[in-house]
Order: C-alpha cells, then structure tokens, then sequence
C-alpha cells in the first residue's frame, strides 16, 4: 500500500493574499501586483505543505472564492446570483445561474496547476466541482431537459480534466452533495449514474480520479458511494457511522482517501491515536493508495491553525510508516 | 410601577434594535479597549432612545435592544472568562470575520448585562423588561474550542456561566429570562437537541416565578421537535412569518400548549406589513393556543433594519395586536 498525506482541498489565503485581493478590488494595486502577491502566496503554501512532511500537494485554491469558482466565472452560459449557505458551514457560496448553454472555453484551473507542479517534487493533486453537486447548487434557468444539461456540464468538466490529467498525479472531483442528508435517496441515486457518466466519458485511468465527499458519512450513503467506479475521499468526522461504514462495508478501488484531521474546528489531534485508528478501520480493506487527509476544505479556520492541521497530518502519516 | 400587560396578544420585541449612532461609536470605543466613562454614557444613551421608540409603537414587553452588543457570540465571549478572538476566518468571497476560541475553562466573573438591564428597566415606564442571553449551545457552536474537545463539558460550563449572570439579574428584579439558540436550528443532530435540554435545565430548571423563555429561529426548527415540548421553558418564541408558518402543522400535531411567541414581522424584509395582515397572521396562532398564550412580536431581532422601519412595523404589530383583542379574542 502506498501511503500519502495531503489536504482535501482549499488552503486559507495567507494574510498578504488576503490583503492584496482587498486592494485590487478597491484599485489600489495593479493586477499586475496582485498576480505576484498571488505567486508568493502559492508558493509559501506549497513550501508550508512540504515542511509539514504532506507527500500529496495541492495549490491551496488560493484564488477560489467557492468550490464552484472559478468554473461558475469562467463556463460559457452562467451568471451569478447571490450568496446561499454552504450545506451547515457558516460559510456562503455564490449561485450560479445557468442563463445558456455551458460551454468549456479555455482552460480554468491549468495556471495554478503548473505552478504547483513545477515548484515541487512531490505528487500533486488537482480539483475541480463535480457535476452533481454543480446542478445542486445552481439554479437552472435555460435547460428544458435535465438531460442536455447534464450532457453540456459533463463536456466541459471532462475538457478541463482531460487538460489537467498530465500535470498531476490525482483529480479530485468534488461531491460533497452526493452524502447531504437533505436529499432523497433516489436523487442521490441519480447523481451517482451522473458521477458514472463523468468517469465513462474521459480519457483518464481510474486510478488517478477521486470522488470527494464531505460533511456527512452514514451506512446508507456509503454503500451507494461504492458503486462509484473511481477513488473515493470519505469525511470520517462528520458522523458517528462514518468509520464503521467503512470497516464493514471495506473498499475496493484503487485510491481511498480518509478525512481524518478536522479542518472546521481548532482542537489540535493527536497523530499516534489516529494512526492506530486508521489501521483499525482498514482492517478488512487494503487499497492500494491510502491518502490520509483533513475532512474537509480548509476555509473554516484561520491561517495560522490550518498551517498546525498541516503539521498533524504530517505527523500521522510518519506515524503510519513506523 | 403601574403598568398592566394585557391578558390577551401581549406585544413583545426578540431583543436587538436598530443601533443609533452612539451605539456605533461605543463599538468603535471598545475595539480601541477604551471602556470608558464615554463609552458608557454611549451606550446608555442608545438604550434610551430605544425604549423611547419602543414605548412610542406601544410594545408591551421590551427589551434594552441589545445595543451594547455589536455581536450576540462575540459580546458574551469577550465577557466571560476562557475566551478570546481568533484570527480572520473566512465567510464568503474574500469577507473575513473573527470568531471566539474557547482557552480555558469557561467561567463568570463578573456582571455581563446587569446595568443595562437595570437602566432600561429604570427607563421602561413600569413595562416589563425582558432579559436576553445567547445560549450556552450557540455559544459553543459559534466559537472554536481548543481547551475542552468536548461539545458537553463546554456546553455545561458555558450554562454554569450564565446562570450566574441569570441568579444576579433575578435578584434585581428581572422576571423575564429569553436564551436565544438560533445555532440550534441549523445543524440539529438528537444529541444536539438533548445537549441544549439539559443546559436549559442547568440554566432555568431550579427557577421560579420567572418567566422562562427559549428563542429559535430559521433553518430547521422541526428538527428540534418532539424534543423541544420538554424543555424547561415556558414561551417557545419562534420565526414564523419568514417561513410563511409553516411550523405551524407541526405545533398542531404536537398539541402545543405553551406560551408561543409568534413572528408577525419578518426582519429580513424591508416591507412594512400591514395591519390586516399582521391580523391575519395573528388569527393562525389562534389554531394552537388561545390569546392569552400568543405573544405577538417580530421574527427575530430587528437589528438589521433600518431604524424608521424596524419602528413602522412595530407601530403596526401593536395596532394589530389590540385590534385583535377586540376582534379575535
Ligand atoms: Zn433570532
């Protein structure tokens, strides 16, 4: 089993990062002076990763507003609305409004994936929506059969993802809507064939694509994640069930990732005990990529306690090697 | 003093008001750590003026308007003892806020809104003053904890804490005491709901001749049921109007029978209701429980509206609630 540490996804801004954007939206700095804070930005997050000992980098998503942004931005045929909260975080996201028919144009997410990739040795892992989640979050307002909608969506991420592929050694697609306990089982149902279609489509080995969900895990939803033909990253913290999920039901892909360090909430964990945990849940199960990693996003918690979350991580994955 | 509530749709307010100007410059004192004698006579001034317009619409039972407190989370952690203020975290797009970190064992150690509770209730012209409190699980739920590692223990110190300030406040004479748990209603999980039980019992168990009341609003507040009928409460006092009553099925099938405090005015909407509308809306809650149970009053806190208009709906809520004691009781 080849083990690897890594965040699911977003880093937060670094405070410059964070300054700097306030600057530019108020014409204070040039774009020309915000894309070098930017560069700087990513790169003091990609050295905090190595520092930490995380084998499996990503590029913070340092310039997304949203887990939708920059695809809502940048996609032919959507406009945004206003903000909505993000499942029970108090967090919000801006409503993509689907006005015409969603086109890929250009690459979206390939700048900061090339950076990422040539300023470290280590694997890398890129990200982008996924579908389901992108139809549950927005509104619809030009599609007449949910079918076209699926299809021109399916399209355009798979271009973007068939565009990422050769830079990195993971593509994580997020599905934190395929676990949300607010929707009926049969529409959970469907986003899975969706999820299936996505992978069906593209021409890119199973093994390098992940299925992230987070913010819930229960026996229910678990067993239908399995019928999902890729890796999976599972939040191990949102549920009681989670973890006996997993140790009965067992996995049998390639990639599995395990949301283990808390990245909403500040209480440092201890690493020797969630290692050993770790082996306690595999104990019927044996993928051939383990990535343990924080349950969610890191944009729930301030910069400095991320950067400790960083070093947790590290730790537990030194732990396993032992 | 010598004002009688009404026996039927007693007018009530959640608790914020608009704040004047000088509550805005006492928040910008107490960012400078200037609490000073300035700072006080700031707030008191905007205490004042919100009892003004509070007795000029009529209301019933008042509040102090909350205009010390820039933040229902944030004023009571700076307040208590094992807190303090995290760094930025982000809300939305590149919006930042801070929220309160848990640091050590939570504690009271000193009167949190005692004085303005006395002031307004020196201000108040006889009529009752309600006493406003977050609660222990919204406390917790709003901060980062990085001392207990345990929602429990947290939540009970948190409920230990507050009771202090509850004991003081009854004994100067508060007869009213609302703890508002709008946390409770975004994320409810059993355990939650049985946790935030047994803080209220902590809190308001053991009291007497007081009124006990419990404020939820928005979200899933069905969530909260069948639980909520045990609370040691005796006003549940909801969101209604925003969520065009649609709670109200589930208070029928429960057999609701306790004190309601029952959202006429949604605060999310600029629009000042109407008095027919606001009897309308009154006539729903007669479906649950009689006049004398109904507690006719706005959503939420009216904090986020403008001034001019928080009190024009006001003025109309109480014109409606004393048409509706001629016309529905
Ligand atoms: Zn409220």
């Amino acid at each position: 089993m080849e083990k690897y540490a890594g965040i699911c996804g977003s880093f937060p801004r670094p405070p410059e990062l964070r300054r700097a954007i306030n600057a530019f939206n108020e014409g204070r700095i040039s774009q020309r002076d915000l894309q070098e804070i930017y560069y700087s930005s990513l790169l003091k997050v990609i050295k905090i990763q190595e520092e930490s000992g995380l084998n499996l980098l990503t590029s913070g998503l340092l310039l997304w507003d949203d887990l939708l942004r920059p695809f809502s931005e940048k996609l032919g045929g959507i406009k945004l609305g206003g903000l909505l909260r993000f499942f029970d975080n108090n967090f919000y996201y801006r409503l993509p409004i689907i006005i015409g028919n969603i086109e890929w144009r250009e690459p979206i997410t390939l700048n900061e994936i090339q950076i990422l990739s040539r300023a470290t040795t280590r694997r890398v892992k890129a990200l982008v929506p996924g579908p389901y989640t992108f139809i549950k979050l927005s509104k619809n307002k030009f599609y007449r059969s949910e079918d076209a909608l699926v299809e021109d969506l399916l399209n355009a991420l798979k271009q973007e993802i068939e565009h990422l592929h050769k830079f990195v050694s993971l593509i994580q697609i997020d599905e934190p809507s395929l676990v949300d306990p607010e929707l009926e089982k049969d529409d959970r149902r469907w986003g899975v064939e969706i999820v299936n279609e996505l992978l069906a489509k593209m021409n890119v080995p199973r093994n390098k694509l992940l299925i992230a969900t987070y913010f819930n895990l229960d026996l229910e939803s678990y067993s239908m994640l399995l019928e999902i033909k890729a890796g999976l990253h599972l939040d191990l913290l949102s549920n009681k069930e989670a973890e006996e999920a997993v140790r009965e039901l067992g996995f049998k892909n390639d990639v599995l990732s395990l949301g283990v360090v808390n990245a909403r909430g500040i209480f440092p964990e201890k690493p020797e005990e969630i290692a050993a945990n770790i082996e306690k849940i595999l104990a019927n199960t044996s993928p051939n990529t383990l990535i343990v990693s924080t349950n969610t996003w890191l944009d729930y918690i301030p910069f400095e306690n991320a950067v400790e979350k960083l070093k947790i991580l590290g730790r537990i994955l030194r732990n396993m090697e032992v | 003093m010598g004002y009688k509530l009404p026996e039927k749709f007693v007018t009530t307010v959640v608790g914020s008001y608009p704040y004047f100007p000088e509550a805005l410059k006492a928040f910008r004192l107490r960012k400078q750590g200037k609490k000073n004698f300035e700072y006080e006579r700031l707030v008191r001034e905007a205490i004042k003026k919100t009892i003004k317009d509070y007795i000029s619409a009529g209301v019933d039972l008042i509040s102090d308007g909350e205009q010390r407190r820039e933040d229902m989370a944030v004023f009571f952690a700076e307040e208590l003892r094992g807190f303090e203020i995290s760094d930025y975290v982000r809300i939305f797009d590149n919006v930042y806020y801070r929220k309160p970190v848990i640091v050590d064992k939570i504690e009271w150690n000193h009167e949190i809104i005692v004085k303005d509770w006395k002031y307004a209730a020196k201000l108040s012209q006889g009529r009752p003053v309600k006493v406003t409190l977050t609660g222990p699980y919204t406390m917790y739920s709003w901060s980062f904890d990085k001392y207990y590692g345990n929602m429990r223990k947290a939540v009970f110190d948190l409920a230990e804490a507050l009771s202090h300030e509850i004991r003081i406040l009854i004994k100067g004479g508060a007869e009213y005491i609302q703890i508002d748990e709008p946390a409770l209603s975004t994320n409810p999980k059993k355990e939650d709901v049985i946790l935030a039980r047994e803080a209220l019992e902590i809190m308001l168990g053991r009291l007497h001749n007081v009124k006990r009341i419990l404020h939820i609003c928005y979200g899933k507040i069905e969530r909260l049921f069948p639980e909520i009928l045990d609370f040691p409460i005796d006003q549940l006092d909801l969101e209604l109007k925003n969520s065009k009553y649609i709670l109200l099925e589930l208070l029928k099938e429960f057999s609701f029978d306790k004190e309601l405090g029952f959202g006429v005015i949604d605060v999310h909407n600029e629009k000042v209701e109407s008095i027919e509308e606001i009897l309308e809306d009154i006539r729903l809650g007669l479906e649950i429980v009689p006049p004398e149970k109904i507690f006719v009053k706005p959503d939420c806190g009216l904090k986020r509206l403008k001034r001019e208009i928080a009190l024009a709906k006001l003025k109309n809520m109480v014109k409606a609630a004393v048409e509706a004691r001629e016309k529905l009781a």
